[in-house]
């Protein structure tokens, strides 16, 4: 029925799917799975949900056939819903090796992208060597020491390790960046410097992806094998990507065409790890029964693999394939033969004499101009002889000679221009060449007329070579020589080699005219220029030529990207290591990095944020409200609890800030004894009442069915005493530098605007730090619209709804200070509306009639209100706002460290260093962001000195939509050390949540580096 | 378009194409969007050997035949671009192959159709690979040996490189659900193997031990290689002398290790160089042949007894040409039966679930696969 592909009754088509996905037959639910992707082809935007949602069902089965056709389904849906796999990647391990062969193509690559994305690379395989380059070479040096213990002595070549790196890097890269990193080799890499990596011998689940994928190295699907090799490639330990050779090797025997791609495929591998396939040498020996791509492909495999030990049984192949009848393939050998005497340099003398024999032969027959191949080999031996004596000329004497003496009996063109660019660029090499020189000009010159055109342009260059190293007697011949040819080129019937000639007519000139040698030398100043010139085209050209870089781009293995060598539609690089979101704390404690790396989006607009409190103001600025300071007798609250191993202490907290404390006010209502800490409690009592004050009784509702017991504390504190430490931040919007004498610094406050919802109330103050009296004083708002253009642009993706929704104007008109004395300060309550709430706010400030243009900066923090609830209530919202709508990072918080220290000498209350811990967590908390103390749970059981465990909740709703947002904060590590914190933020706006977290942990951590 | 035809993977503006050839058939598989090639490229190698099981052989008037077949064979096959059912003893079941009776069936009662109606008991079965209910009045299986021999013989005369490519495959007619485990003397000279999807690994990677649920009939148990042989059974020794625009050549065969065994269908083929004009060979055992397109095949069969075979000629060169530069390479083919050359040895083959009445059986033969004599 999905075949029938009607919009109209896709969603009937739907719900027939879904039914059948919970059905008791295998055959059925794979039949849904199979009817998925054809339903997604329909595009329709309100059913795809739905539609991963049955995949997700389907990825879950247990049964093979089914996973295999889910695993097509989810490849050609949602190829990056991570989290899909991460639920059930164990599950779709173990299941791998029973599922159908085309499924298990698809699956490895699912898997293997989930791994990189959630685990990154692996330290040990090649994608490693991603860092070594910058790194360190010590790293690079022990890769190849263990090249060299694997392969007993095979010389390591540290070029490899750069390929690989080349390699490994494009798998990653897209081809956007790609591009850039061409353009820029500097910046490269620098974008894969938060990836991480993992250790594959620690990480279980690339553990577990090995293991299940090594088996299917033995498959008869050669797809299927090609597919599990990729993985051990990229995932792999180094030492042990040697597994994957000889079921590779194998695939070669199977059909035609896959031998080709397979050899596509080892063709990248060989050239990144050589040693890899050195044993295996004799399987790229070239059968006639190969098809010409295989086994061009074959040597270019052999010439990149060759070693000492295996090139003479290399080069006795090479001199069978000389033979074959195919002559392009007897080229491409010859051409081989080249890249193994460059590779093998202690070769060269053997190869460069095998080729002059073959040259040798080649002119034994007179019948070249018959067959065109005949002369493609003896172009392609001339070239290769050229690239072996390039590498070493002054060796290579002799062979260049023989050459030059072939030229009379060589008659193809392109070989000939090949033998004279060695005239020219060899002339001055050795004893014997230079003498020779004047007789092979000679010949040139008489045989000029009867050259084709290419020959000719490349006489009139080496002439001129030559002519400009040529010193004492010769020089007079030369340059009769190059008048005589100049002359000879000028009456030419092609027009180039007539350009050219008179080219370098106009260029020597002088040269020509003087004739002689001594009149050459008198005229020497006046003729600098043009010899330089000519020098510069000349005698440059060595140098130009002598690197080539690999402009090679490499796609992912078994990847039809690259066999046809450009990036198919649909192909897809790598995931970002670690880039997957995932919704497991445990991972999320371990790193900061990786949160930030997520997508380019919320990295961007998150440092973006962490830039912001720069401007953080010297000022800390008591709250100004004044609040008495009560005290009050702690009391006892009704309380539930059984168990005894936890206590949580409410600690609860309205807009007045009440922080309840654990203390006596325990009671049991179940009878359970809490007589094993008395002591404590007493103590923590006692300290309570010094520093926290106030009962409130019955803060929360006793709740029979908490297992926890509930430890509900009472003693409010006075806000005066956590006056003192909430502090609101203060920025400074103008600089007196920058206004005249006028200080504008300004503060979130926690009032909520009276206007609007969505509007953020600030406290500005206006300081006159000038000696003169200012008028006028007023901040305006300006354009609206600028301020999202001056934005960075990728931000601007993630302006959220507050931009467009509403007609309120950004700035409620502020009352104007119609003078200001100077040292006066004024206050005035601004009321903001942030477009987002990230970028900031241009105003303009007018002052004595001028206009100053100022930034106001947001703080997400002020962008929520604070929502008092229960501890019941925060709970059950959280539970409410699992998976994708939590999100958690890490940091350290050094805060308390000062007070703790102030503490331990004082006196023997070491329990209270929860309390200082907590005062300091939640005043840092309160005083940066606007929101409401749920409670702070402390654990009992805790070990001397240890606070792990404690945690305090935050609850608060986003100002314009009202979404809850709740914040949780653990602890970690012991009091008197740098706490590990984590911050844990649920909220259904996930840009937003994101953002408020990054803020959090962000002061979290800069709090610390201020005190 | 020659070069185009060669080239298993094409890309063109728009799409990109796979092909395969199988008996002068060309299998295109067509895609717009990044995909394994070799996914394509496993399938058509898939679709060519089914279609060959179902028809018996590959040709273009037997697809013409059978149009209808092969039309419900891919549709079976394939659904919404991806691979659906591929097992041949699967799809035997939902499509019955083409025999005398269906034909004449469906010319009686004009019902063209011979897609079964049931689904095949397999598909739901944890064994996709097996039917549930297989009944057989004499219950036997069989285990042959199939090997290839893979040599390349330089000019030199030396064995530059010998193995073997060898499958296991099994026919099995087996009543229930058996379980088979079949274990080798010596699997330590397995270079590399690959499996049918019904082998365990575990019991491989352990012990080295074959433990299978066998599919239903004849399949591909599994393949091996086995490197670095060190000899042939035979020998060619080509002889090419070239003078004055002619050149003669003489080829010899012979035994050269005799296994024990025939060796039978002996055939040599080459294919003369573009530069030759005419040639002219005889031989003093077996038929010689020379097809237009300058290959030529000398069919020796067995080697007698009494006298080495050999071909002599001559050929004449290209009007200028003095001698020959590039020299044909000969292919070989041989067969030698109840052979295996690799030495592999089944040791035995357990069952379990199966009656008692039973026959089992083991047969080896060794053929030439890609075995090449340069000269």
């Amino acid at each position: 029925m999905a075949g029938i592909r009607l919009h109209v009754i896709s969603p009937l088509v739907l719900v027939a799917v879904g039914k059948c996905a919970r059905d008791p037959s295998v055959f059925v639910r794979k039949c849904a799975a199979n009817a998925l992707p054809k339903l997604h082809e329909l595009r329709q935007e309100e059913i795809t949900s739905a539609i991963e949602e049955i995949v997700g069902i389907l990825l879950n089965d247990r049964s093979p056939g089914v996973v295999g056709a889910a695993a097509a389904a989810f490849a050609s849906i949602c190829p990056n819903n991570f989290t899909l796999i991460g639920r059930n990647y164990r599950n779709l391990c173990q299941i791998l090796p029973d599922v159908e062969e085309w499924g298990q193509i698809l699956l490895i690559e699912i898997l293997l992208r989930y791994v990189v994305a959630s685990h990154g690379l692996v330290k040990e395989s090649i994608m490693s060597s991603l860092l070594c380059i910058e790194s360190s070479h010590s790293e690079k040096d022990v890769f190849d020491v263990n090249v060299a213990l694997e392969d007993n002595g095979i010389p390591s070549r540290t070029y490899d390790s750069e390929l690989v790196n080349l390699v490994s890097r494009s798998y990653i890269e897209g081809l956007g960046e790609y591009l850039t990193r061409s353009s820029d080799t500097n910046a490269r890499s620098s974008d894969l410097n938060g990836a991480r990596f993992t250790s594959g011998k620690t990480n279980d689940d690339v553990k577990l992806l090995l293991q299940c994928t090594s088996p299917l190295l033995w498959s008869h699907n050669s797809a299927v094998v090609l597919a599990a090799a990729g993985v051990h490639w990229i995932m792999s330990p180094k030492e042990d990507v040697k597994r994957i050779v000889k079921p590779l090797l194998f695939i070669l025997r199977s059909s035609g065409a896959s031998k080709y791609v397979v050899l596509c495929n080892i063709q990248v591998f060989a050239k990144a790890l050589p040693h890899l396939f050195v044993p295996h040498y004799e399987d790229f020996f070239v059968s006639s029964s190969d098809s010409y791509q295989s086994k061009a492909l074959k040597l270019e495999i052999l010439s990149s693999i060759v070693t000492e030990s295996s090139i003479s049984s290399v080069f006795k192949e090479f001199q069978d394939y000389i033979r074959d009848p195919d002559r392009r393939f007897a080229a491409d050998t010859v051409a081989a033969i080249g890249l193994c005497a460059r590779k093998l340099p202690k070769m060269a003398n053997t190869c460069v004499e095998g080729l002059l024999a073959l040259i040798r032969q080649e002119l034994l027959t007179s019948d070249i101009e018959s067959g065109n191949g005949e002369a493609d080999v003896l172009i392609q031996s001339i070239i290769s002889i050229k690239s072996i004596i390039k590498q070493d000329p002054s060796c290579h004497e002799k062979v260049i000679i023989q050459l030059f003496r072939s030229l009379d009996s060589i008659k193809v063109p392109e070989a000939r221009v090949m033998i004279i660019w060695m005239v020219g660029e060899y002339s001055s090499v050795g004893v014997k060449i230079p003498r020779m020189l004047t007789t092979v000009l000679k010949y040139l010159a008489w045989c000029f007329k009867s050259e084709a055109v290419e020959t000719k342009l490349q006489i009139l260059n080496t002439t001129i070579k030559v002519l400009l190293c040529a010193k004492g007697g010769d020089m007079w011949t030369i340059t009769r020589l190059f008048s005589y040819l100049l002359e000879l080129a000028e009456c030419d019937l092609n027009y180039d080699v007539r350009d050219r000639a008179r080219f370098f007519k106009k260029l020597f000139s002088h040269n020509l005219c003087s004739q002689v040698p001594e009149e050459t030398n008198a005229l020497q100043e006046n003729k600098d220029l043009p010899l330089v010139l000519v020098e510069c085209i000349f005698r440059k050209q060595e140098n130009l030529a002598a690197s080539e870089p690999i402009n090679d781009r490499f796609y992912l293995p078994g990847s039809l990207s690259q066999i046809v060598l450009h990036a198919a539609p649909g192909y897809e690089p790598l995931p970002k290591p670690c880039s997957s979101l995932c919704d497991d704390l445990g991972q999320f404690s371990n790193s900061i990095d990786r949160t930030t790396a997520l997508g380019e989006e919320w990295t961007g607009s998150s440092s973006n944020g962490t830039d912001d409190p720069d401007t953080s103001g010297s000022l800390d600025e008591e709250s100004g409200s004044n609040y008495d300071s009560q005290q009050s007798i702690p009391g006892l609250s009704d309380n539930s609890g059984t168990g005894d191993s936890a206590s949580e202490g409410d600690r609860n907290c309205d807009p007045l800030i009440q922080i309840s404390d654990a203390g006596i006010a325990c009671s049991n209502e179940n009878g359970a004894s809490h007589s094993g800490f008395p002591d404590l409690e007493g103590m923590m009592s006692k300290r309570a009442l010094e520093s926290w004050l106030d009962e409130q009784p019955g803060s929360s509702s006793p709740s029979a069915s908490e297992q926890i017991q509930v430890r509900q504390s009472s003693a409010r504190i006075s806000i005066g005493n956590i006056g003192r430490q909430v502090k609101a931040k203060s920025y400074t919007l103008l600089d007196p530098a920058n206004g005249n004498g006028l200080k504008v610094y300004y503060s979130f406050s926690s009032e909520a605007s009276t206007i609007s919802p969505q509007l953020v109330c600030l406290e500005t103050f206006f300081e006159n730090c000038s000696s003169e009296t200012m008028s006028e004083v007023t901040l305006v708002d300006e354009e609206s619209h600028k301020a999202l253009d001056l934005a960075d642009l990728t931000l601007a993706t993630t302006a959220s709804s507050l931009t467009s929704q509403s007609d309120l104007p950004t700035l409620v008109p502020m009352e104007e200070i119609t003078s200001l004395e100077p040292g006066q300060t004024m206050k005035r309550i601004l009321e903001v509306r942030f477009h987002h709430h990230l970028l900031p706010l241009k105003l303009a400030l007018h002052c004595n009639g001028k206009k100053l243009p100022v930034k106001l900066r947001p703080d997400i923090g002020y962008f929520i209100k604070p929502v008092p609830m229960d501890m019941e209530t925060f709970i059950e919202m959280e539970s409410r706002l699992p998976g994708m709508f939590e999100y958690a990072r890490s940091c350290t918080f050094t805060d308390h460290l000062g007070e703790v220290d102030k503490d331990t000498d004082e006196s023997s209350l070491l329990k209270d260093k929860y309390l200082v811990i907590c005062e300091s967590l939640a005043s840092k908390m309160l005083s940066n962001a606007n929101i409401f103390l749920v409670s702070v749970d402390m654990p009992v059981a805790a070990k001397f000195d240890d606070a792990s465990g404690l945690s305090l909740r935050f609850s608060s709703e986003i100002l314009g939509n009202s979404v809850p947002c709740l914040i949780t904060i653990t602890v970690e590590g012991k009091c008197s050390e740098p706490l590990k914190v984590s911050a844990k933020v649920n909220c259904e706006e996930t840009v937003f949540g994101l953002n408020l977290l990054n803020r959090i942990v962000n002061f979290l951590v800069e709090s610390s580096l201020n005190t | 378009m020659l070069f185009l035809k060669s080239m298993p993977v094409i890309a063109s503006p728009t799409h990109y194409i796979f092909q395969i050839v199988r008996a002068g058939i060309t299998f295109l598989a067509c895609t717009q969007v990044e995909m394994p090639p070799l996914m394509g490229i496993e399938f058509l190698c898939r679709v060519a050997d089914i279609l060959s099981d179902y028809l018996g052989e590959l040709n273009e008037d037997l697809i013409k035949d059978n149009f209808v077949i092969v039309y419900e064979l891919l549709d079976e096959m394939i659904d919404n671009g991806f691979p659906l059912t591929t097992e041949p003893n699967i799809l035997r079941e939902m499509i019955a192959p083409p025999n005398i009776v269906s034909k004449m069936l469906s010319v009686v009662t004009g019902n063209s159709s011979n897609v079964s109606d049931i689904l095949p008991g397999a598909t739901a079965s944890c064994v996709p690979w097996r039917p549930t209910d297989v009944k057989y009045a004499n219950n036997e299986v069989y285990v042959d040996l199939v090997e290839e021999m893979d040599a390349i013989i330089n000019r030199d005369g030396v064995l530059v490189k010998c193995e073997i490519y060898g499958e296991v495959q099994v026919n099995c007619l087996l009543s229930g659900l058996p379980d088979l485990t079949l274990s080798f003397a010596n699997p330590s000279i397995l270079h590399d193997v690959r499996f049918h999807p019904c082998v365990r690994f575990r019991p491989w990677e352990s012990h080295q031990i074959l433990s299978f649920v066998p599919p239903d009939g004849q399949f591909k148990l599994m393949s091996y290689r086995v490197k670095k042989l060190k000899s042939t059974p035979i020998y060619v020794k080509p002889q090419l002398t070239s003078d004055a625009g002619t050149c003669r050549i003489s080829v010899m065969v012979g035994i050269r290790n005799d296994p024990g065994k025939t060796i039978d269908s002996i055939i040599l083929q080459f294919q003369l160089p573009p530069c030759i004009l005419s040639a002219d060979l005889t031989s003093n055992h077996g038929t010689v042949n020379v097809l237009s397109n300058k290959i030529c095949t000398w069919s020796i069969g067995r080697i007698p007894k009494d006298k080495a075979p050999s071909l002599s000629g001559t050929m004449v060169l290209e009007t200028g040409l003095e001698t020959l530069r590039v020299f044909p390479t000969f292919q070989v083919e041989f067969r030698i039966m109840g052979v295996a050359l690799s030495g592999l040895q089944i040791d035995k083959l357990d069952l379990q679930n199966v009656p008692n009445r039973l026959y089992k059986g083991f047969r080896a033969v060794t053929r030439a696969g890609e075995y090449e004599v340069r000269s």
